[in-house]
């Protein structure tokens, strides 16, 4: 279970700090939901680990992650964009994933095949991201997120200015995860994304 | 990658002492014009080696000044059995830091204008201080200092700093000499017509000179013995004063703290035979400082032939240098 | 959104669990803190050894004494002159160069633009005299027919001469800085039509920004601190700089007490410089750079643009190309006995001797210096508190403020070398050398590294990329480039340094410019000439073959920094 207590932060300059508070449990999705500015991708740097609270905690099985740096924690993090390395290949890209080394055994070697073929981008190991459109890439950071195999992703906007097809496709894929036990944070403006993907909400 | 390379220094300086050094190599701190593979360096060596059974070991640093230098920051611990390269202007100096011993050479053999007693240093060779001029960009030069000085001040003429350079030194103790205290006033009376004041000789020679960019520059009166012998031109001759040109003696000594003053005594004695003096007017472009006969060039004879030796004792030079350089400063950036 | 996030400074966060190598933060730290620190360790080493030596005298003698006084001021002055100047010829030239990213003969230029700074400088200034002196070809022509009366001996030939040597590098690095703007802001204005003012407001100017500070810094202080250059064509003592002070007051004077307080001045005056800069440190950039088609902007592609964009680069390259030609004329009359001593090719064996003995001492050198910088670099971004990351910058600056003589001095009271074995000397050299390309060597490195974008940042903190995996993947592959730039500029200074080597000696076995020298002392001029322009065709070399090498082969996965386009795909 993903604990979220009196977590507190405050930008510099920040009158009224937010405080964070939420529960989730594994093979749930919770959808954050706010304004432009409400904070939504600031909880989502405290869960990662990019930004420092005041005050509080975050709980994963009961075991504190304050003090825990970004790749120690059990979390993936997708972005609306900039997710991937600009002058690395996509297949080396999903592999730093695997292995922040690039040391593959054949078996991941195949899962990323397997896992382009999945998402429709079969062939585009060797391109690179700035040949692929949008929603290619989104695809790409999402199958890096999915074989990552971490216990929870941390969703900020990833579906915002998708195509629907393209979304359907995510979407499926999401759905797919919670079934399999992924916890999954999602920040969203879109109705549809929170009507199909979360279990409950959180409103900022 | 930088660990390694200090490992290696350290490694390095840990196995000096175990060095394969013979026991009979001689080191000579000098300068490197003397040193260069045409100098007279090479040649010296190998005549040397024939007579003893022993290697020379030339260290080349950048100038006399530099010699006086590492000698001074070496102190005792120097590696140096000789010094040479030193000339009068740094002699006083180098004597005062009490490194070196007394050469117990005959100076019999000597022949410089001036008479030399020194108990510490033998001179190998001399020249006067001279402007070089292009008889090509200035047929007629001017006849004496006086002239110079009051010539029109589109004559330029290049010459080097005092502070940072044997022959400015030599011309600023020139004017001194023949000007005493009036010395300032010529300075600023020549101002005008200073193009530049170079580094050294080389920076203004090649640089400036061979540019063609003044006419007249301040060198040794030896000069155009090299451009007569060896480019085969008599463009470049040197302007003779009346006044007299100040004298310039090289110098080497022995250093006490070597433990090879035999070799070394017998090198400073070797220093005034002919085998030796032979290389010098050549490859060092200077006077020799022993009587060489017929075995001076032939174009040593064309050099101009000053009526009048100058020249400061040492130790006068050294008491007042400071002032003397705080004048001329005072006078030049007026 | 995430391009509106604030830029952090891309640090790599600390973990208890390390599965990368060299991951462990001290890792990062240390190296580049002690080198930082032994560098400080040896100025004040020597320093501290003038100081012991005699009696330091009263700080007021800066002011009474009227020659100090004019030393101090002067120093700064023609500083000053000359880095206003190298900037303002430097920017348009950078922009130029920009936006007109393909014609005949560019990388020739680029390659001659790097060269000038590393040129022994009695080789140069004999090319500038050639061309601007009393007999120059340019002199002729401005007297004639423009009527002015050009003196080059004074203060504007001390500029003229710093600009020729600093300027190109300046175009360079600008260049640079331009070029890695990120491209998704070069295809909007390109897009939008911006015209050139507001693309340089927009676009340029920001990706300048952060490098003018260290450029001006650098520019500056290798003026301030110019010693050769001053004296030849100063004109007369007038023109004094503090270096040239110092080195009187030890070598003649020996007077440690002035030298020592005159070389505190240059610290003070240099270091409170640096220190401004590195205030006005690096932010990591807020975009990735997405390898997508750079459109020529509008403000580079019209006729008029072109033309005067062709005239502007021709005047540059004329002034850079003059002295090098005369350079080029006056050594060919000694390059036949120099290659072709008997009639048949054979390279003069003391002409390669010291080939060989410059490069063996000045390759180890370049590695070094770029070794040591890429570790300062590293260790500047681990630490937190910015006041030890601004030391740490300004300790790898320490040698270019610090003059060689009093830098010698140290080293050689912490190390005493034995001069008569030549492998120590020969070590200590490169050392030495390796420290005074470091402060060239840091200021190309430091933009390239620094710019990784936070949203990658973020991401390979949170996979776990970190220490050598980040060096590796993120890191290496973006500065193939500038790493080669930086290695060919750390060789390049060592080849033609002359200042250092003299320092130490060497045991009759001379490198190249201490053969120019000698055959200079001996009134071999053609050989010397010769043996000069042998030198700049040898850095010539050098520097293509680093550039060479620092173009990447394509590679299918690990493209890199190009400057060619790239067709343009589906839109996102």
């Amino acid at each position: 279970m993903l604990e979220v207590k009196n977590l507190v932060f405050a930008y510099p300059g920040q009158e009224a700090p937010w405080n964070f508070q939420f529960s989730v449990e594994p093979g749930q999705c919770i959808a954050i939901h706010g304004a432009s500015g409400s904070g939504k991708s600031t909880l989502m740097n405290l869960l990662a680990g990019f930004l420092k609270p005041q005050s509080g905690d975050i709980l994963w099985q009961d075991k504190s992650l304050r003090s825990h740096s970004p790749w120690q924690r059990p979390m993936t993090s997708v972005f609306q964009e900039h997710n991937l390395f600009e002058h690395l290949s996509v297949e080396v890209n999903i592999g730093l994933g695997i292995h922040p080394g690039l040391k593959l055994t054949p078996k991941n070697q195949l899962a990323i095949e397997g896992g382009l073929q999945s998402v429709g981008l079969d062939g585009f190991g060797k391109r690179l991201p700035g040949d692929l459109s949008g929603g290619q890439r989104q695809r790409v950071a999402l199958l890096r997120a999915i074989l990552r195999q971490q216990p929870v992703m941390l969703l900020d906007e990833p579906l915002t200015g998708l195509d629907t097809d393209t979304r359907d496709t995510l979407r499926h894929l999401l759905l797919e995860q919670k079934t399999r036990g992924s916890l999954i944070v999602l920040a969203s403006h879109d109705e549809e994304d929170r009507r199909i993907l979360a279990d409950s909400v959180c409103i900022l | 990658m930088l660990i390694r390379a200090l490992t290696l220094l350290l490694l390095t300086s840990a196995a000096v002492p175990a060095n394969a050094l013979k026991a009979s190599t001689l080191t000579i701190y000098t300068h490197p014009s003397f040193a260069a593979e045409w100098g007279s360096g090479p040649a010296v060596k190998k005549a040397f080696e024939q007579t003893c059974n022993c290697q020379i070991n030339y260290v080349v640093l950048d100038s006399g000044g530099d010699i006086l230098q590492r000698l001074r920051l070496e102190g005792e611990s120097t590696q140096a059995d000789l010094v040479l390269g030193l000339d009068t202007g740094t002699m006083e100096t180098t004597r005062q830091t009490g490194l070196l011993a007394n050469h117990e050479t005959d100076l019999s053999a000597v022949k410089l204008p001036i008479d030399w007693q020194d108990p510490v240093f033998v001179p190998y060779d001399w020249g006067y201080f001279a402007f070089v001029y292009d008889t090509e960009q200035l047929p007629e030069p001017p006849a004496s200092l006086a002239a110079l000085i009051a010539a029109p001040d589109d004559l330029k003429i290049i010459i080097q700093d005092p502070r940072t350079s044997t022959p400015g030194l030599g011309l600023l103790l020139w004017m001194r000499h023949v000007y005493g205290d009036q010395a300032p006033e010529k300075w600023q009376e020549l101002k005008g017509k200073i193009l530049t004041t170079t580094k050294s000789w080389s920076d203004g020679y090649f640089s400036l000179f061979m540019n063609g960019e003044a006419p007249m520059i301040l060198s040794y009166s030896t000069s155009p013995a090299y451009h007569m012998a060896v480019d085969k031109t008599d463009r470049y001759q040197a302007a003779e004063f009346k006044e007299g040109h100040y004298l310039q003696v090289e110098v080497a000594a022995l250093v006490q703290s070597s433990d090879k003053k035999e070799l070394g005594r017998a090198f400073l004695d070797f220093m005034l035979t002919t085998d030796f003096q032979r290389h010098i007017p050549l490859k060092n472009v200077m006077y020799p400082a022993t009587d060489l006969g017929d075995e001076l060039p032939a174009v040593f004879n064309k050099l101009i032939q000053p009526s009048k030796a100058l020249y400061f004792d040492p130790k006068a030079v050294t008491d007042h240098r400071r002032e003397w350089l705080n004048e001329w400063l005072d006078a030049m950036t007026r | 959104m995430s391009y509106q996030r604030r830029s952090q400074r891309c640090s790599q966060q600390h973990s208890l669990q390390h599965s990368a190598p060299f991951s462990r933060p001290g890792w990062q730290l240390w190296p580049g803190l002690a080198i930082a620190s032994a560098l400080i360790v040896l100025a004040m080493a020597g320093l501290g050894a003038l100081v012991l030596e005699a009696s330091l005298p009263d700080l007021s003698e800066l002011w009474r004494n009227r020659y100090l006084r004019t030393v101090v001021t002067f120093t700064i002055w023609q500083a000053f002159l000359s880095v206003v100047l190298s900037l303002l010829v430097a920017v348009p030239i950078a922009r130029i160069l920009a936006r007109q990213p393909v014609f005949p003969g560019r990388a020739v230029l680029l390659r001659l633009m790097e060269l000038s700074l590393v040129l022994p400088s009695i080789v140069a200034v004999s090319g500038l005299v050639s061309v601007y002196g009393r007999q120059g070809w340019f002199t002729g022509l401005a007297n004639d027919w423009l009527g002015a009366s050009w003196d080059l001996y004074g203060i504007n030939g001390i500029v003229l001469a710093h600009v020729f040597f600093n300027a190109p590098l300046a175009a360079r690095i600008l260049l640079q800085a331009i070029e890695s703007a990120p491209a998704s802001q070069r295809r909007v204005a390109a897009q939008l039509g911006l015209g050139r003012w507001w693309y340089w407001r927009a676009v340029e100017w920001p990706a300048v920004k952060p490098v003018m500070p260290g450029l001006a810094a650098l520019v500056f202080t290798l003026c301030f601190t110019s010693f050769a250059i001053v004296m030849t064509l100063g004109g007369g003592p007038a023109a004094t700089t503090i270096e040239v002070a110092i080195y009187q007051s030890l070598r003649f004077e020996f007077d440690a007490g002035q030298a020592a307080l005159l070389a505190m001045v240059q610290l003070a005056i240099c270091g409170f410089l640096w220190w401004l800069a590195a205030r006005n440190g690096l932010t990591a950039s807020l975009l990735p750079d997405r390898r997508v088609a750079s459109h020529r902007s509008k403000a580079g592609s019209s006729v008029w643009a072109r033309l005067g964009d062709s005239a502007a680069l021709g005047l540059f390259v004329l002034f850079l190309v003059m002295p090098l030609v005369a350079i080029l004329l006056r050594g060919l009359p000694g390059m036949g006995s120099a290659f072709f001593p008997e009639g048949t090719f054979s390279v003069n064996p003391a002409l390669l001797d010291a080939t060989l003995r410059s490069l063996a001492i000045a390759l180890p050198a370049g590695l070094m210096s770029v070794s040591a910088a890429l570790l300062i670099l590293a260790s500047g971004t681990t630490v937190s508190r910015p006041a030890i990351t601004r030391l740490t910058d300004v300790a790898a600056y320490l040698p270019l403020m610090v003059p060689p003589l009093v830098l010698g001095t140290g080293l050689f009271l912490l190390f005493r070398p034995s001069l008569g074995n030549s492998s120590e000397g020969l070590v200590l050299v490169t050392l030495i050398n390796a420290m005074m390309a470091l402060p060239f060597v840091l200021q190309m490195l430091k933009g390239p590294m620094g710019s990784l974008d936070s949203a990658s940042c973020q991401q390979a903190d949170q996979l776990g990329v970190l220490g050598w995996y980040r060096w590796r993947w993120l890191h290496w592959p973006r500065m193939r480039r500038p790493l080669a730039l930086a290695m060919a500029y750390g060789t390049g200074l060592s080849l033609g340094d002359f200042g250092v080597i003299a320092l130490f000696g060497s045991p009759g076995q001379p490198t190249l410019p201490v053969l120019l020298y000698q055959q200079l002392g001996s009134y071999r001029i053609d050989a010397a000439a010769a043996t000069g322009l042998w030198l700049v065709l040898l850095l010539l070399m050098l520097f293509s073959l680093f550039n060479w090498l620092g173009t990447p082969l394509f590679r299918a996965g690990l493209a890199t920094n190009s400057s060619r386009t790239v067709p343009e795909p589906e839109h996102a």
